[in-house]
């Protein structure tokens, strides 16, 4: 399947730094609906990335290519199948959400009864329904950001670039961009491409995670494997006599080190069943106080690539698993 | 069904052509300026003066009447009242001024805006560029602008056409034709100089006054030029002189032997344009780069 985005040795260079340093990856696949979250510390190029996809930047050297167009030679065709959700507060103050969407869809390449359409579609969408009507000048930060969505989604893009798109949200209106942004990649099979520092929001909507730090890819991995591979962990505290539990688990195929007394780590066999766990401390007379998968958090994959995070502290980790 | 009954769906229909999706932008803007009442009052003050043209023309035509007006008919008059290259300059002349004035109302608010909003991501994450970027914001002034220089002035030459022999159309079909090419000419650098001073200053009133400066400030800069140093060439600074210096040769209007010529003064309009554009384009950038 083709990636939604190809980079190929992408050399940035912002007046006479080099911002982007030979980055080279393939991420989403056309026509499946995935999310792919850009992780990195302040200044690791995730901005100049997007604008480089974008086509706002001229790569010094090297290619990136959106659904096989190149970003900078063929910058319109690549414009017409993208949505881009800015990080900043980037309206037309003085216009109505309707006609400022209504625009933005035209601008898209939509006719114009059509964009009016959509622009009340979108609305609706989103939650601004209510509010269609009011200058976006008017809005709350809230509001603006939702704005920003439904003008980012108002052509059915086939990759949306959304940079920030939970900053400065409360709660209740973060878990609703939140699911939007995975309604768009699951119901509508569009790609999503997000930037964030909020990292449980990217570990909430994101198949892919791809970590810059100093204009360099230091990490990237598929978190939907991730998880899976990770279910076979397990964390246990039992309260009772388990010298002989270590034993007992070798019975039933799996592997169990005792970290302290009563706490437990297991690697089970993907054919064991974590119900065996249940019958084998009943057997041995314990009463299990604790059960949880034990995976590597996103967090942890992020600080150890970044290098904020000492490896021998945690479990190895290649590639995003443990 | 109603549209809040409707869920969201990926448009999947028809797309507009590259080439004219830019023209949403003047669609959008129009509305706008025609609702300001500045710019109401000043479009039907630039009615006022093709008016009196339009009369001048029909008394012009109408020979007949010159007895009842008293002049008894003479040679004089009927010299004075003839349409010809000279007639149509001083029209544009006194045109091009409510131009001025229009594009320094109506100018200011195209482009600062979206500076101040950071809006500019939004239009180039768009399949549009800087050039159709400002291609659509000119198209704005140069609706606007066409409705007191060039639809006044198609109107006066159709009306003299139509009032006149045919052989007068045969004979002078080339002030037409002039007053065309020089007002576009014109509209393009009026509109030019209005999107520059959007883009560089933020506060309305203020780029207004620069769009107006820039002609006034030039003109006394020129005059000063010519006083000082004892000469013509001065006049070149003057964008209004050497617009009218291209508008007399294009209408074949004579004009002073010892000023600078046309071609002289349509080379520095061209560079005048040019360098406007590249401070335009200079601005004009989805991010700044900040070396």
């Amino acid at each position: 399947m083709n990636p939604v985005i190809a980079v190929d040795n992408l050399r940035v260079r912002l007046g006479k730094r080099e911002i982007l340093k030979g980055i080279s990856c393939r991420l989403g696949a056309s026509g499946v609906g995935k999310a792919i979250g850009l992780l990195g510390p302040n200044g690791a190029g995730k901005s100049t990335l997007i604008q480089t996809l974008l086509g706002f930047h001229k790569p010094s050297a090297g290619a990136a290519q959106i659904l096989g167009f190149d970003c900078h030679r063929q910058s319109l065709e690549v414009k017409t199948r993208i949505g881009y959700m800015p990080e900043n507060d980037s309206l037309i103050a003085d216009m109505t959400a309707v006609a400022f969407l209504r625009l933005m869809g035209e601008l898209s390449g939509l006719p114009a009864p059509a964009a009016l359409e959509k622009a009340h579609e979108t609305l609706f969408h989103v939650g601004l329904g209510e509010a269609r009507y009011r200058k976006v000048g008017t809005y709350s930060l809230g509001m603006k950001q939702m704005a920003k969505l439904a003008q980012a989604i108002i052509h059915g893009p086939e990759l949306v670039i959304l940079d920030e798109p939970t900053n400065g949200l409360d709660p209740a209106a973060r878990q609703r961009m939140l699911v939007l942004i995975k309604e768009m990649k699951e119901q509508h099979g569009m790609n999503v491409l997000l930037c964030s520092h909020l990292l449980h929001d990217v570990e909430q909507v994101c198949d892919e995670v791809v970590i810059l730090k100093d204009g360099q890819i230091v990490h990237q991995c598929d978190l939907v494997a991730e998880r899976q591979a990770n279910k076979r962990f397990v964390q246990l505290h039992v309260s009772g006599d388990d010298r002989n539990f270590g034993a007992a688990l070798r019975e039933i195929g799996a592997e169990g080190v005792s970290e302290a007394p009563g706490t437990w780590r297991i690697v089970l066999p993907l054919e064991v069943e974590v119900n065996a766990l249940w019958r084998l401390t009943a057997r041995e007379n314990l009463r299990i106080t604790k059960l949880a998968y034990r995976r590597d958090t996103l967090e942890e994959i992020f600080l150890k690539a970044v290098g904020h995070l000492q490896p021998s502290a945690q479990p190895e980790v290649a590639h995003g698993r443990i | 069904m109603a549209v809040f009954k409707r869920g969201y769906q990926r448009y999947a229909g028809p797309r507009t052509s590259n080439l004219t999706r830019f023209l949403a932008v003047p669609r959008f803007v129009w509305p706008k300026l025609l609702a300001e009442r500045f710019v109401i009052i000043l479009l039907v003050n630039s009615l006022f003066w093709p008016m009196l043209c339009a009369g001048f023309i029909y008394v012009s035509n109408h020979a007949e009447l010159l007895p009842s007006l008293g002049s008894g008919g003479d040679d004089g008059i009927r010299k004075m009242l003839t349409i010809d290259g000279k007639f149509f300059a001083i029209f544009m002349n006194v045109q091009s001024t409510f131009a001025i004035i229009l594009a320094a109302i109506a100018g200011p608010g195209l482009i600062a805006p979206d500076l101040a909003n950071n809006a500019l991501p939004l239009y180039f994450a768009r399949p549009l560029s800087r050039w159709t970027y400002i291609g659509a914001r000119m198209m704005v002034l140069f609706g606007l602008l066409s409705l007191v220089t060039l639809l006044p002035g198609l109107i006066v030459f159709g009306m003299q056409a139509s009032l006149a022999s045919s052989a007068w159309l045969a004979a002078n079909w080339t002030l037409g034709q002039g007053m065309v090419l020089g007002f576009l000419l014109y509209i393009f650098m009026v509109s030019l100089i209005a999107l520059t001073c959007s883009a560089y200053v933020k506060w309305r009133v203020v780029a207004g006054a620069l769009v107006l400066g820039f002609f006034f400030v030039l003109a006394g800069a020129s005059k000063i030029i010519n006083q000082v140093f004892r000469v013509e060439w001065g006049s070149l600074l003057n964008p209004g002189y050497a617009i009218y210096t291209v508008w007399c040769a294009l209408l074949g209007v004579e004009t002073a032997e010892d000023a600078p010529g046309a071609w002289e003064c349509f080379t520095v309009l061209l560079v005048m344009l040019g360098a406007l554009l590249a401070v335009l384009l200079r601005k004009l950038r989805p991010v700044e780069v900040v070396s």
